[in-house]
């Protein structure tokens, strides 16, 4: 990159991928992150130095995963100043504090990746093939993963709606 | 999950998509650092790669069209036209037998081959030519036309023919084959077994003029 020309090139593709920055932030921040809004920031920073790598047409699943990466490198600097916190492995658990708590813990069952493909689709809206993209798998693969939590949702759900077992208690009579 | 699952997922979303930041300060303080080296050097990378490939297919046509040239320029390497006119001087010095003619030569284009090969073609059409008068004589009963065929293939045998020396390559050249049309037989018997053959279809014994009639004689 040497010229004013290619530089001005650079900075007009990297607008367009600029222009997600809200939406990164609210990624972050649904998943919890303690720094969303830094988060956003490391993420258009490294956009911006590996341009290249960031897809023209699509460039909102490569920064979802490179936000998710940054979230799960946040949570692992907690850990080693609170070792006992519970962590995901591959995907950050969403915030939960403002959810319905039937459905907050109908999500909390699913696994984490399972949970990631749908909140991909039903919270940052991306349609199956960009979602995939995020999670780095191929759109077959990935809306069969997406059916199968789709499932596991409604059955937890159901399972919330479920009333407890009524407790039948025999006394003798006086 | 139901659409109303579906529904009821999405309208729980937490937060709005946006942000506090000062967006338009976050763009300049990002853009002021160095961008990906890649999307400059890129096109230049493709153009040198270009470049490379356009010279290389370049020299590649260069040298493909060059070789049959820059062969026929090597002393014993001839191309088709040498190979044709060793072939027409070789029939003036050869004689074939009444009734036959030479047959047509065809030479693939862009081909060569060694040097005297032109010579060698017309010996071994004039053999099998005799060969097969010879076994006409044998079934005719002509015993003059016999010892005239006889005659003949063994001039060819003594004066139009050369064992290469063992172990010599396939492309070996007899020295004088420029002078005297030369049939080059390699050092593996083949030069004995027609003596054998001649001497057996004198004998009586036509079986093996026969069967080389039939392979290597005109039309076969």
């Amino acid at each position: 990159m040497t010229s004013d020309t290619d530089r001005r090139t650079a900075e007009e593709r990297f607008r367009e991928v600029f222009a997600h920055l809200g939406a990164v932030t609210a990624y972050a921040r649904r998943r919890g992150s303690r720094d969303a809004e830094g988060i956003a920031a490391e993420a258009m920073s490294i956009a911006w130095r590996r341009l290249a790598d960031v897809p023209r047409d699509e460039p909102l699943p490569w920064l979802y995963a490179t936000a998710r990466n940054l979230i799960l490198a946040e949570r692992r600097a907690v850990s080693r100043t609170a070792p006992a916190a519970a962590l995901e492995p591959s995907y950050p658990a969403p915030e939960l504090n403002d959810l319905d708590p039937q459905l907050g813990r109908a999500l909390c069952s699913l696994g984490p990746t399972d949970r990631e493909a749908l909140l991909l689709v039903a919270w940052e809206d991306l349609a199956p093939t960009q979602a995939a993209r995020a999670l780095g798998l191929n759109p077959t693969a990935f809306r069969v993963r997406l059916l199968r939590a789709r499932r596991r949702l409604r059955a937890a759900l159901d399972e919330e709606r479920r009333p407890a077992p009524l407790v039948q208690i025999d006394v003798e009579g006086t | 999950m139901t659409d109303q699952t579906l529904d009821r997922l999405s309208a729980a979303n937490p937060f709005p998509a946006g942000t506090s930041v000062d967006a338009d300060a976050l763009f300049d303080r990002i853009v002021l650092t160095s961008p990906d080296r890649r999307l400059a050097s890129t096109p230049r990378r493709q153009r040198r790669t270009a470049l490379v490939l356009v010279t290389a297919v370049i020299a590649c046509g260069l040298l493909a069209s060059a070789a049959y040239g820059i062969s026929t320029l090597l002393g014993d390497v001839i191309g088709g036209p040498t190979v044709k006119a060793e072939y027409l001087k070789a029939q003036k010095q050869l004689t074939l037998p009444p009734g036959y003619t030479w047959p047509r030569f065809h030479w693939p284009q862009h081909t060569v081959t060694s040097r005297g090969a032109g010579g060698g073609f017309a010996v071994g059409a004039d053999q099998g030519a005799w060969e097969c008068y010879w076994v006409r004589a044998i079934h005719a009963g002509d015993v003059a036309a016999g010892r005239r065929a006889h005659h003949a293939l063994d001039d060819l045998l003594t004066n139009h023919a050369v064992v290469a020396p063992a172990g010599a390559s396939e492309n070996w050249a007899p020295p004088n084959a420029e002078d005297t049309p030369l049939q080059v037989f390699a050092d593996d018997g083949g030069y004995q077994y027609k003596q054998r053959m001649y001497a057996d279809a004198a004998a009586g014994k036509p079986q093996r003029l026969e069967q080389s009639c039939r392979v290597n004689g005109p039309g076969s």
